[in-house]
């Protein structure tokens, strides 16, 4: 901190001892965080919804196929991408599909990780699980994790259908020449804010895919 | 063609105040204090444990946010996260010392999650439950209670997202408040109904006749358990003047 600010900070001394004021500004910022996460939530459902019915459709037809779903990402989306193979191997109501995260094995991330390296972890799990009709659903904020693009450069190789869940304005997942089909973004520079939205067209995908299935489709 | 997924998923009632039906008020107070707990524990030494039995991902989530903040620059703090197929009571009893934290995602009614955070109090640790339900864990089930009143499940599980991102976001707030963060004064006053010594809650820890050696925040130590039903290893009970006076608490 340059020493010409002190000024403008009174308690960085660390004399500060009256909590309520911090209590107020923190429980208002958590408010207006809150109401701009819900905004752009509503704009990426919007914008995105007739590629979400496409990108179900196509997704519906490889279950129908007899296909499955393998998901990846790195750190909070490897989360996400654990979330979303539970939300369709158990989901809370319609139909179970088979899915699964390829983060979630520590013995195979490692073996991987220490033998041939991070950027391979996703895509030498796709050679040896993947079959043409699967799909590869892959997650990440910035769109330009290599071991992402290595694994959906290695599912359009097979022929697996390929769907990418990316911010900021898209990165190389959403470039020209991507290897990703359906490519859905939330458009933040916010890390988090990208995340609550992916959660959002997780939900808002699994939901068109449920419908696709449905009996009286 | 597939019918308007908005059918499927609640587009967020309420939205165009930005509130999406949730109570955005009572969520955002709930997690300013919540803050200020935790950046207090962690600077006297906290690490945070993470559990979720019936969403792994969320804990996971929770604790890689702390563990490795997505903004450069920002101090990693030690979080942990539970195994799901772990014992959660008794990974928790083993891993925890007094100063740490717990924090858990979970429905009002999983029994894991009542039976760990009961024994909080005796193990010293800071409890928080992050959850939905139109039910609620009772009065004191934990220190934070951080509540969505949805029966929805996929609403919540968006909503607990926004949660944590935000609680770690005000956490390192707070750190830059350091003359906040600083213990509480110890207490010096002759009586004083927080340090006396009127009922502490305590775990047993093994049982030897009229003798028990228990768990409380401040150590371990050996009471009388000659007034109460003989007591087990695991159960709560309230110590006074170096008696149990209470068996099965909570």
């Amino acid at each position: 901190m340059p020493e010409t600010t002190d000024f403008l900070y009174p308690f960085i001394e660390g004399d500060e001892t009256d909590a309520d004021e911090l209590l107020e500004d923190l429980a208002r910022s958590a408010e207006g965080k809150w109401r701009q996460s819900a905004r752009l939530r509503e704009e990426t459902l919007a914008r995105t919804a007739d590629q979400l019915r496409e990108t179900a459709a196509a997704m519906a037809e490889r279950f129908r196929a007899g296909g499955r779903l393998f998901t990846f990402g790195n750190g909070g989306s490897a989360t996400d991408a654990e979330a979303v193979a539970h939300l369709y191997t158990q989901p809370p109501s319609g139909r179970p599909l088979p899915a699964r995260s390829l983060a979630e094995d520590q013995a195979v991330m490692t073996a991987l990780g220490n033998d041939v390296g991070f950027d391979l972890v996703f895509s030498r799990q796709l050679i040896a699980h993947g079959r043409g009709h699967d799909v590869a659903m892959g997650f990440s904020t910035s769109g330009n994790s290599e071991n992402l693009m290595r694994a959906f450069a290695e599912a359009r190789k097979q022929g697996m259908l390929t769907v990418g869940l990316s911010g900021y304005d898209g990165g190389r997942m959403a470039a020209e020449g991507t290897p990703v089909q359906q490519c859905l973004v939330a458009r933040s520079d916010s890390v988090h804010r990208i995340q609550e939205s992916q959660a959002a067209l997780n939900h808002a995908l699994w939901a068109a895919v449920q419908e696709e299935l449905a009996p009286t489709h | 063609m597939a019918s308007d997924v908005s059918l499927t998923v609640p587009r967020g009632v309420g939205a165009a105040d930005g509130s999406d039906g949730d109570d955005v008020a009572g969520v955002a107070d709930a997690l300013a204090r919540c803050s200020l707990a935790l950046a207090r524990r962690f600077s006297a030494g906290a690490t945070m444990w993470c559990a979720s039995p019936t969403w792994p991902f969320h804990a996971h989530h929770v604790a890689v946010e702390f563990v490795h903040p997505v903004i450069v620059g920002k101090r990693a703090l030690p979080a942990v996260t539970v195994p799901p197929a772990a014992d959660l009571v008794a990974t928790l009893r083993a891993s925890v010392v007094p100063g740490d934290i717990v924090l858990v995602l979970a429905d009002a009614g999983d029994p894991r999650v009542i039976d760990a955070l009961r024994r909080g109090a005796a193990w010293g640790v800071e409890t928080v439950w992050i959850g939905a339900g139109s039910t609620r864990p009772d009065p004191g089930a934990a220190n934070h209670v951080i509540w969505l009143d949805t029966d929805a499940p996929l609403h919540a599980s968006e909503r607990f997202v926004r949660i944590y991102h935000l609680l770690w976001e005000l956490t390192h707030v707070c750190f830059e408040h350091p003359g906040l963060l600083k213990p509480e004064p110890d207490c010096t006053d002759e009586i004083c109904i927080t340090c006396s010594d009127e009922g502490r809650p305590a775990e047993v820890v093994s049982v030897d006749g009229d003798e028990a050696l228990v768990r409380t925040p401040d150590g371990e130590e050996t009471i009388d358990v000659s007034l109460i039903d003989a007591p087990a290893p695991g159960d709560l009970v309230l110590v006074h003047a170096g008696f149990a006076i209470t068996g099965s608490v909570g």
